[in-house]
């Protein structure tokens, strides 16, 4: 759609949106990476096949994790690709470990944190039983939450624990690493007579904190709508509620309704054509 | 890790651009030498540096998916820079120049109208190109399937743009001058702008469980909209355009809350019958061609 507002903004800001100078640096890095394979006159080929797939989304695979989370696109691109390589361990009916899914995020990041992959098994477990089995539609959508939101559930957790200990939520909360959601399930002796925060104090706070931040949020209205069925809820009651979300997952765009995660008609032919008929299952 | 941090810098400030609120930004180390040196020489800085002007004047909805093209065309037309290069002039088939043309046109928005008028200027130069069996100069044929084509490619419905097709184009083998190239290209391309807002303004307007909208309100946009293009005498394309935006939200509002109020049975309008009837308005001020 046209916007004719973009015409208007200052350089910076119209190239930052679309994080063009870090497609740009990135481009000439990995040109510098390739340059005995590069002669002189393939240059502006390299760079079309950079930008190429750099709109396909393909070119995320293998790279560095500060790489994969540098860009919203990157993100999302990262979770297509995890989604279209490995769904057939949702076909077969597979449930993995933690530690599986972090080998498989492995394969395409070689250096992707464990605490990230810790984190997004927290949603799917709500509890601290770390080894229990989960399955792979179950862990996807867990973890595009905990992976495209990151700084965003970062600040939510601050604010979870701070409406907890009953702290004024309009402070400005600077989270440190050591801060949510390692502490955020009171013990026996200190719990209050009710689980959990006020659903809609919490999204009071929520909507300040994206007006104010520049990272991605989850769109405040469907926030609302997840905060607006409940009185109460737990930190990782409303974590697991973002996750099966499906207005947030289409607005996310990069994964497919939880009903459509076995249909890739584009891979299902590609694979037929790799390979050969009796291998095939 | 610490080398790849250096490069990012250097480069951005070799495209005289700095990214201030990435990490590392504020780091003054320099790339190393023979990497400097090797980027001069291969002309990525320079290459680079025009790229990024390119995608700051025509400020794409898509910057990455426009520098894709943009090194692809690179590579087409110049063998020293990638590609095969171009054929020579006279094999160089009729779908290419076309190509290049619309690539040429897009750069720019219309609303610049220097740079867009260049763009028209290089485009028409591409089209008039001498071939094997090509006399120079731009024939009617082409001129059409080139208007054509830009509608395709901008999503305007095919019975929306027809009437205006019909206006501005011109015989098969009759001449097209620069000056009726320039403004048949603007008018297109307003157009396809006007087009879009028209459709953003349905959308406002309908239902979204039945997808139409109630037509008296429809009517009541479309009346006020022909009032506001009436009132402009001026007949450049692109007043239209403004003429459009300066439909206050009051007389709109009332037009919208007459409808509403008088007591017919509604009957809904789709999105179609509501673009073509906006487009007609915008079409009925295009002068006639010839």
């Amino acid at each position: 759609m046209l916007s004719p507002e973009r015409l208007a903004l200052p350089d910076y800001e119209y190239l930052a949106q679309r994080h063009v100078l870090t497609y740009m640096e990135d481009a000439v890095c990995q040109l510098l990476e390739n340059k005995e394979d590069i002669s002189q006159y393939g240059i502006a080929r390299f760079f079309t096949e950079y930008f190429n797939s750099v709109c396909q989304g393909t070119h995320i695979l293998f790279r560095e994790f500060s790489f994969i989370q540098a860009t919203p696109h990157n993100r999302a691109s990262f979770l297509r690709a995890f989604w279209r390589c490995f769904r057939t361990v949702g076909k077969n009916g597979d449930l993995l470990t933690m530690r599986e899914y972090h080998c498989l995020l492995q394969l395409l990041c070689p250096d992707f944190p464990l605490e990230l992959t810790q984190k997004a098994a927290r949603i799917v477990l709500m509890d601290d039983a770390m080894d229990c089995l989960m399955s792979f539609s179950d862990f996807l959508f867990a973890f595009q939450i905990q992976f495209y939101y990151s700084e965003f559930l970062e600040s939510v957790a601050a604010i979870y624990q701070d409406l907890l200990s009953g702290k004024n939520p309009n402070t400005v909360i600077v989270p440190t690493s050591s801060s949510g959601q390692h502490r955020q399930r009171p013990t026996l002796g200190e719990a209050s007579v009710l689980e959990g925060v006020e659903a809609s104090l919490f999204y009071q706070c929520l909507e300040n904190l994206c007006d104010r931040h520049k990272y991605s949020c989850p769109p405040p209205a469907l926030v609302k709508e997840v905060l607006s069925n409940v009185q109460r809820l737990t930190f990782y009651g409303f974590l697991v509620a973002l996750s099966k979300h499906h207005g947030i997952n289409q607005a996310l765009g990069a994964l497919p309704d939880k009903g459509d995660l076995m249909h890739d008609p584009a891979m299902d032919e590609a694979l037929e054509r790799l390979l050969p008929k009796e291998k095939r299952h | 890790m610490a080398t790849v941090e250096k490069r990012r810098l250097a480069v951005s400030q070799a495209a005289g651009f700095t990214d201030s609120g990435r990490p590392g930004a504020s780091r003054t180390a320099a790339m190393t030498e023979s990497e400097e040196d090797f980027l001069r020489q291969v002309g990525v800085t320079e290459m680079l540096r025009t790229a990024l002007l390119k995608v700051l004047e025509a400020r794409p909805e898509e910057p990455i998916a426009f520098l894709a093209h943009y090194f692809e065309n690179m590579g087409l037309r110049s063998p020293t820079n990638g590609g095969a290069g171009e054929p020579p002039g006279q094999l160089l088939l009729q779908q290419q120049r076309l190509g290049r043309a619309l690539w040429h046109l897009r750069l720019a928005h219309h609303s610049q109208r220097t740079a867009f008028n260049n763009n028209v200027g290089v485009a028409y130069e591409c089209l008039s190109a001498s071939g094997r069996k090509k006399k120079p100069g731009l024939d009617g044929r082409t001129y059409s399937e080139l208007l054509k084509r830009i509608c395709r490619d901008g999503e305007a419905p095919e019975e929306v743009v027809a009437p205006l097709l019909r206006k501005i184009q011109c015989r098969d083998h009759e001449a097209v001058p620069l000056a009726v190239f320039r403004s048949g290209m603007l008018t297109c391309f307003v157009l396809l702008e006007f087009v879009a807002r028209a459709g953003a303004l349905y959308r406002l307007l309908e239902d979204p469980g039945l997808a139409t909208a109630d037509r008296r309100v429809g009517q009541a946009v479309l009346d006020t909209l022909e009032g506001a293009l009436q009132a402009s005498d001026d007949t450049a394309p692109a007043r239209y355009l403004e003429a459009g935006s300066r439909l206050g939200p009051d007389s709109l509002a009332l037009a919208m809350d007459r409808a509403l109020v008088a007591r017919r049975p509604s009957a809904p309008m789709t999105r179609e019958e509501f673009l073509e009837k906006a487009t007609a308005l915008f079409i009925a001020k295009v002068k006639p061609v010839g």
